[in-house]
């Protein structure tokens, strides 16, 4: 047995220590005298002073010590310890869609969980799920999600459920298997690494590349248009996909060539939409910039959302291919294209139909910074938060209490034998 | 006549004598000199005739020897009515279980009436407590035993006022048994009135050794009387209990003797008998 909280224990037998000395040196009143010359009395005192060898009234300094350590022994929490092993394991398993090949990183999982230890699964994508260890074959057999990942949810999760596993280890490993995407860190990804107390092994994956549809634009942007240093960073290589980037109306030619598997985006360069600060989300990424709204044609899926919900791009499939419109106007001043958000999203909404811009594999630093300067796992008390550990005696120790408070009301309700 | 427990102190007090302080008024021939004069046979003096005396009182045959006429003056002795007036407040019920205030107040009413009823003096008694009785002054033979029933069926209780009793006691010697816990103002006012008006009134103040002395451990004193009293009272606290004490039964005692009562301390520890005797032959010593 343990005690969560041993200082209450320390009061509790202080306090008892105390109510012995009272009542060994108690404040009491006297015997009763009937004395008809009593306002000749001094009147100063109520009670006198008296010390005594023995404690006076042995049952209820009993009653009142034993309610005492009773309460102290229930606020300390005892909680009945079972059996400890020498380590858990936390494995966060990515399955968002920055991993290339599922079956690897399920495996990689599962050879990290293969000594017998205590294992909690987390599997996570934009959410964080903690699964079974005998759910290994159909974490294999399901596809990848096509969520982007979230290594700040999957932290919070791993520490959620080491919580559980503390009880039983004596430290805590923390794996993540994972290509480790640098759209898979946040700005919440740190603080939530500070907080793991001890070092987190890195199983990387591959990450997944899409080299099979690279795709480029069908005429090279100029060198004046704003959308140009976006294409720039994001020159791709290969001649599979082809994206027609038109300035003004759909034509009957860019039907034509929608319906043979291309795809046509109309993004006017009108300048006439007053910029304003904006929210855009595409794609999972949010971006704030002073932009304009240009008006976007109902219908088909929305591939970009304003802040207040409306609809900033659309994409209507088209035979093969697809026709898609983007309401965004860039302000005529400014260097909003430079910045490195605003170029993906702009690669997000130029990419062909059905194709997902891959994510690029974080920095090497990110990840060294992300394990740790110790090797050592995080050990058990540094995870376990006592304050929400449950004491089933604690209850039983506080119904005891209070029945002796109840026993100890009535036997100082009683009145003494030499009163009046 | 059965005495029960007062025949030990009938026996003792037996033969003492209690004049009164002054002459006494009154026409029934008793022990007490009276202020009248000439009807009784107990020869005093010879004074010169003056007009308007009683020819019959004139001594002829010194008449006939002297040729002086001379009236024979004789002294003529009275009854005097006795009234005892006892506290019988919850104060008197101390020390329990004994009750030595209350035993020795009835005692002295009962030694002091049977004192003056040898004396052929009318004798009678006042209780106040939480009920009052009184008992007329009579001089009939069975008045020592109304008294002595009345006081043993009285259990001291309740909050006592004497003034009235004084006030209406039909009796001019007056004797107050009490131990001035209670009315002490107003019972002095009282008194005062009637000793102007020549009454003898003789206040007995019952004090008890343990009022004096209190038991030495630490105890919660409550007042019998006022029950809502209580203060503690230990080795600390009673040398001022004591000072106090005894500052108000000598500030209380120089008040009634100022009053022109007769002040007399009766401490439980004091044989009643004794205190008889202290109580009648001190009056002796004054009268004399």
């Amino acid at each position: 047995m343990t005690f969560l909280a041993p200082w209450a224990l320390a009061i509790g037998a202080l306090a008892a220590a105390g109510m012995v000395l009272l009542h060994l040196v108690a404040r009491q009143r006297p015997a009763a005298y009937v004395l008809p010359t009593t306002r000749f009395i001094p009147d100063q005192r109520t009670l006198v002073s008296r010390a005594a060898a023995r404690p006076r009234d042995l049952r209820l300094l009993l009653l009142r010590v034993s309610l005492i350590l009773a309460a102290a022994a229930a606020f300390a929490r005892p909680v009945l310890t079972p059996s400890r092993g020498d380590i858990g394991r936390v494995v966060l398993l990515d399955r968002s869609r920055a991993v290339a090949n599922a079956g690897e990183a399920v495996a990689a999982a599962r050879a990290r969980a293969a000594d017998g230890a205590p294992v909690a699964i987390i599997a996570f994508d934009s959410v964080a799920t903690l699964v079974g260890d005998a759910q290994w074959d159909s974490l294999a057999a399901v596809p990848l999600s096509g969520a982007t990942g979230s290594l700040s949810a999957a932290l919070v999760a791993a520490r959620r459920a080491s919580i559980a596993l503390a009880d039983r280890v004596d430290s805590v490993e923390l794996v993540v298997v994972s290509p480790l995407g640098a759209r898979e860190f946040d700005s919440a990804t740190a603080m939530l690494r500070a907080q793991w107390p001890g070092a987190i092994a890195f199983e990387r994956v591959a990450l997944r590349a899409d080299s099979a549809i690279s795709w480029r634009l069908e005429r090279t942007l100029a060198a004046s248009d704003p959308l140009g240093p976006a294409m720039v960073a994001g020159r791709a290589t290969g001649t599979t996909r082809i994206t027609r980037l038109v300035r003004s109306a759909f034509s009957s030619a860019d039907s034509t060539f929608a319906r043979d598997g291309g795809t046509v985006v109309r993004w006017d360069t009108t300048s006439a939409a007053r910029p304003l600060a904006e929210g855009l989300s595409v794609d999972g990424r949010v971006i704030v910039a002073s932009l304009g709204r240009l008006p976007v044609a109902d219908g088909g899926r929305v591939l970009a959302r304003w802040a207040d919900g409306s609809a900033a791009a659309r994409e209507v499939r088209l035979g093969t291919g697809c026709l898609r419109q983007v309401g965004i106007a860039q302000p005529a001043a400014g260097d909003i294209a430079l910045h490195p958000p605003f170029q993906a999203m702009v690669r997000v909404l130029l990419a062909p139909c059905g194709v997902i811009v891959p994510d690029v594999a974080a920095d090497s630093s990110v990840a060294v910074h992300l394990a740790g300067a110790t090797r050592s796992a995080a050990p058990a008390t540094a995870l376990r938060r006592d304050d929400d550990r449950s004491s089933p005696l604690a209850r039983w120790l506080l119904a005891i209490a209070i029945a002796l408070a109840l026993a100890e009301l009535i036997v100082r309700a009683r009145p003494a034998a030499d009163e009046p | 006549m059965s005495t029960g427990p007062y025949g030990a102190l009938l026996d003792a007090v037996r033969g003492v004598r209690w004049p009164a302080a002054r002459r006494v008024m009154g026409a029934t021939l008793g022990a007490h000199p009276s202020q009248l004069r000439g009807n009784s046979s107990e020869f005093s003096e010879f004074r010169p005739y003056r007009q308007g005396d009683d020819p019959r009182r004139v001594d002829w045959r010194l008449l006939a020897r002297s040729d002086r006429a001379y009236v024979r003056l004789t002294t003529d002795r009275a009854t005097f009515r006795t009234s005892m007036i006892v506290d019988a407040s919850a104060s008197m019920a101390f020390p329990l279980p004994a009750l030595d205030k209350w035993r020795l107040a009835r005692e002295l009413a009962v030694g002091l009436a049977a004192v003056a009823h040898a004396e052929a003096d009318p004798v009678g008694l006042a209780i106040a407590g939480a009920q009052t009785s009184v008992l007329v002054p009579r001089a009939r033979r069975s008045v020592l035993l109304e008294m002595m029933r009345a006081l043993d069926v009285t259990v001291p209780s309740g909050v006592s006022v004497l003034a009235p009793l004084v006030t209406s006691a039909r009796a001019a010697r007056v004797v107050i048994i009490t131990d001035l816990l209670g009315d002490a103002d107003e019972l002095l006012a009282a008194a005062r009135l009637r000793v102007a008006s020549r009454s003898e009134v003789i206040v007995v103040h019952i004090v008890a050794t343990e009022e004096l002395d209190p038991p030495d451990d630490a105890l919660l004193a409550v007042d019998p009387e006022a029950p809502a009293m209580r203060r503690i009272l230990d080795h600390h606290l009673r040398a001022g209990y004591r000072e106090a004490f005894t500052r108000w039964i000598d500030e209380t005692a120089a008040n009634v003797r100022a009053a022109g009562v007769r002040y007399v301390r009766a401490v439980t520890s004091e044989p009643t008998p004794h205190l008889v005797r202290r109580i009648a032959g001190e009056t002796a010593r004054r009268g004399a």
